[in-house]
C-alpha cells in the first residue's frame, strides 16, 4: 500500500494536481470572485479549447515533434465556421467544415514532415504564416460578428451545470487515453519518441504514424476552433495567435517530455487546467495581461528543468 | 540541358544569383517605379534589420544540435524598447543608451545559449519560451505609468539619434555602409579565417567528432546564441533610428523571416553547412521581393504568407539535394 502510494505520489500528474489545488486555495482566499459559479464555469469553457488541442499536441511532442501552427489552425477553422454561419449554412455542415479544415491543414503538415522529411518546427512555422495570410484574405481585414445563436449551444450550453464543451473534452480525453495506451498506433507513437531507429526496425511505419499524429492534431484543433466561435461569437484576423503557447505550456506542464517518448493525455488535461487557472487568477488579481507571456514562458522552462532533473535521477 | 539545370540547383550561390536576376528582370519590366536609382538604393535600407537577424539565425543553425533561435524578433523589440525608454523617457545620453541596449541584447542571447548548452534543453523550446518572455518584458517596460497601463511607443528622440537610420551617402543608406557591410565582412572573416569559424562548422556537422577532437562544444553554442542576441540588438537599434520610434510590437514575425532567409541562403537546417555569401544573396532576394510586391500594391500580410511557402519549399529543396548527394 505505501509502495503504491509512493508510486502515485511520484507521478507528474499528482504534482500538477497538487499545484492546482494550492493555486485554487490561494486564489479563492485572495479574490472573492474566483470560487463563484459563473467564474468557474467560464474557466472550464475557456480551457476546453486548450485541453482538446493539447490532446493532439501531446501526441506530437511524444513523437519528439512540435506544432506551432495550432493557433493559426484554430483561427482558420474559426474563419470557416464563422463565414459559413453568416451565410446561413446548417449546423451539421458548419461543424463538419470546421473540423475538416483543421484536419486538412494537419494532413498537409503531416505529409511534408513525414514524407518530405522536413523538421516539424520549420513546416509548422511556415504553415502558420501561410494560414495567417489566408485568413486575412478571406476576412478582408474585417471581423465576423453577430454569429447566429443556434451554434452557440456548443459554447454556452450546459448539462448538470457543466458546459457542454467540457463534457466533449472529457469524452475525447478518455478516448485518446485509450488510443495511446492500448491501440497499436498509440504504442507506436511512444516507440517513435523513445527511439525512432528501434521503432523502424521493429516494424513501425514511421511516416504513416507521424502523418496520423499531425492530422489528428489538426482535426482536434479544428474542433477547438468551433468551440471558440461558439463561445465568443467573433472571428478576427488574429484569432488564435498566441494560442499555440498555451497549448504547448499545458502539455509540457502536464509531464510530456520534449525529449520524446513520455507523456499522457490526462497529464495534459491537468496542465490545461493549471494554465487556465493561472490565466484566470492573474486577471482576477489585476496582474496586467502583458505579463502573461512572461509567466507562461517561464513555466515552460521550469517544467523542462523538472524533466531534466527527474530523468537524471532515473538513469542513476 | 538537364545537366545545366541540376548544376544550377546544386550550386547554391549560382542558384540564388539566377533567382535574383530573374526576379530583378520581372520587377524591372512589370512594376512601375522599381528600376530607378532612388528605389534601388532606397530599398537596401529595409534589408538591414532583417539581414542582421538572418545572419544571427545563420550562426545558430550552423552550430547544429537542432539549433534555431525563435527569439530574435523579441530581442530586437526589447532592445528597441530599452533604447527608446532610456533616451526618450529617462533622458539618457543616446550613446550610453545604445551601449546598454547592445549589452542587454547579448545578455539575453547568452541566457538562451546557456540553457541550450548546459542543461541541454532543445533550442526550439528555449527560444520559443524566451520569445514570449522577452516580448512580454518589452511590453511591460514600454508602459508609461503617466499614461495608464497600456504599452506605449516612444518617439521623442534627439535629432542626432536618427543619423544612423536616416542619413545617406550618395543615395546609399548609412546603416548599409557602416553597419551591415562591416558586420558581413567581420562574420566572413570569423567563419572562414579563424579557429572559431572552423570549430563552428565542425560542431555543426558532427558533434561527436568535434567533442573527440577536443572542441569545446558548449562554449561554441553559448557564443553563437550570444552573437545572435548582439546582432538582434544591433537590428533593434537601427530600426528604432530608421522609423524614429520604439514600438513594443515591432519585431513580431521577424523570426520566421530570418529563418527563411537563412535557409533559402543555403544554411542546412541540420547544421554545419552554409555561407555568409549565400545568406547575403538571399537577403537581397527577399528585400527585392518585398519591395516589388509593395510597389505592385500587394498587401503586406502576403509578404509573410509567401515567405512561409518559400521557407518550406527551400528546406524541401535542401533535403532533396542532401538525399541525392548521399547516394
Amino acid at each position: 500500500m505505501t509502495a503504491n502510494l509512493q508510486i502515485v505520489m511520484k507521478r507528474r500528474e499528482f504534482t500538477v494536481l497538487g499545484l492546482i489545488l494550492v493555486l485554487m486555495v490561494i486564489f479563492s482566499l485572495s479574490t472573492e470572485k474566483f470560487m463563484s459559479v459563473s467564474n468557474l464555469s467560464n474557466l472550464l469553457l475557456q480551457l476546453s479549447g486548450v485541453a482538446i488541442s493539447a490532446i493532439g499536441m501531446t501526441m506530437v511532442i511524444i513523437t519528439g515533434g512540435i506544432d506551432v501552427s495550432v493557433g493559426s489552425i484554430l483561427g482558420m477553422a474559426s474563419v470557416v465556421a464563422g463565414k459559413l454561419l453568416m451565410a446561413g449554412s446548417s449546423f451539421v455542415i458548419v461543424v463538419l467544415s470546421a473540423i475538416a479544415t483543421g484536419f486538412g491543414i494537419g494532413i498537409l503538415n503531416g505529409i511534408i514532415i513525414s514524407y518530405g522529411n522536413v523538421p516539424p518546427i520549420i513546416v509548422t512555422l511556415g504553415m502558420m504564416s501561410m494560414m495567417r495570410a489566408l485568413m486575412f484574405q478571406v476576412l478582408g481585414g474585417r471581423w465576423v460578428s453577430g454569429i447566429p445563436p443556434d451554434i452557440r449551444i456548443i459554447g454556452l450550453g450546459k448539462w448538470l451545470g457543466i458546459p457542454l464543451s467540457m463534457w466533449i473534452t472529457a469524452v475525447l480525453v478518455i478516448l485518446f487515453s485509450y488510443f495511446l495506451s492500448s491501440r497499436p498506433t498509440g504504442r507506436a507513437i511512444y516507440a517513435i519518441g523513445n527511439n525512432p531507429e528501434a521503432a523502424r526496425v521493429s516494424g513501425v511505419n514511421l511516416a504513416r504514424t507521424i502523418l496520423i499524429v499531425y492530422s489528428l492534431t489538426g482535426l482536434l484543433v479544428g474542433f477547438a476552433g468551433l468551440i471558440y466561435v461558439a463561445r465568443t461569437g467573433i472571428v478576427q484576423t488574429n484569432t488564435g495567435s498566441g494560442f499555440e503557447l498555451e497549448v504547448i505550456a499545458a502539455v509540457m506542464l502536464g509531464g510530456t517530455s520534449v525529449f520524446g517518448g513520455k507523456g499522457t493525455v490526462i497529464g495534459s488535461l491537468l496542465g490545461a487546467v493549471l494554465v487556465g487557472i493561472i490565466k484566470n487568477g492573474m486577471v482576477l488579481m489585476n496582474v496586467p495581461a502583458l505579463s502573461e507571456g512572461l509567466v507562461i514562458g517561464v513555466l515552460i522552462l521550469i517544467s523542462v528543468m523538472i524533466d531534466l532533473i527527474r530523468s537524471r535521477g532515473e538513469s542513476l | 540541358m538537364k545537366n545545366i539545370g541540376s548544376h544550377i540547383v546544386e550550386n547554391r550561390v549560382l542558384f540564388l544569383l539566377v533567382l535574383f536576376l530573374i526576379l530583378f528582370g520581372v520587377f524591372a519590366f512589370s512594376v512601375k517605379g522599381f528600376f530607378t536609382y532612388y528605389n534601388l538604393t532606397n530599398m537596401t535600407q529595409y534589408g538591414v534589420e532583417l539581414g542582421l537577424l538572418a545572419l544571427a539565425e545563420m550562426l545558430v543553425i550552423l552550430s547544429g544540435g537542432a539549433g534555431i533561435d525563435l527569439s530574435v524578433g523579441s530581442m530586437l523589440t526589447i532592445v528597441a524598447m530599452i533604447i527608446g525608454v532610456l533616451i526618450g523617457r529617462a533622458g539618457f545620453n543616446p550613446s550610453l543608451a545604445i551601449l546598454i541596449g547592445l549589452i542587454s541584447g547579448s545578455a539575453m542571447g547568452y541566457a538562451n545559449g546557456f540553457l541550450v548548452a548546459y542543461p541541454k534543453i532543445p533550442p526550439f523550446i528555449v527560444t520559443l519560451a524566451s520569445l514570449y518572455v522577452y516580448k512580454s518584458l518589452a511590453m511591460i517596460i514600454s508602459v508609461d505609468p503617466r499614461f495608464g497601463p497600456n504599452p506605449m511607443p516612444v518617439s521623442n528622440f534627439p535629432e542626432t539619434f536618427y543619423f544612423i537610420g536616416q542619413h545617406r551617402i550618395g543615395g546609399l543608406p548609412f546603416q548599409v555602409l557602416f553597419i551591415f557591410i562591416p558586420v558581413v565582412l567581420i562574420l566572413m572573416f570569423l567563419m572562414n579565417r579563424t579557429v572559431l569559424g572552423r570549430h563552428l562548422y565542425g560542431v555543426g556537422s558532427n558533434e561527436t567528432a568535434a567533442i573527440f577532437s577536443g572542441i569545446n562544444v558548449k562554449k561554441i553554442r553559448v557564443i553563437v546564441y550570444t552573437l545572435s542576441g548582439l546582432l538582434s540588438a544591433l537590428a533593434g537599434w537601427v530600426i528604432t533610428s530608421r522609423i524614429a520610434s520604439a514600438r513594443p510590437d515591432i519585431g513580431t514575425g521577424y523570426e520566421l523571416q530570418a529563418i527563411t532567409i537563412a535557409v533559402l541562403g543555403g544554411v542546412s537546417i541540420k547544421g554545419g553547412e552554409g555561407t555568409a555569401g549565400g545568406v547575403v544573396l538571399s537577403i537581397a532576394i527577399i528585400t527585392m521581393l518585398y519591395n516589388g510586391m509593395q510597389l505592385a500594391g500587394i498587401h503586406q500580410i502576403w509578404q509573410l504568407g509567401s515567405l512561409g511557402l518559400v521557407l518550406v519549399g527551400s528546406v524541401l529543396l535542401n533535403q532533396i539535394l542532401y538525399n541525392r548527394r548521399k547516394f
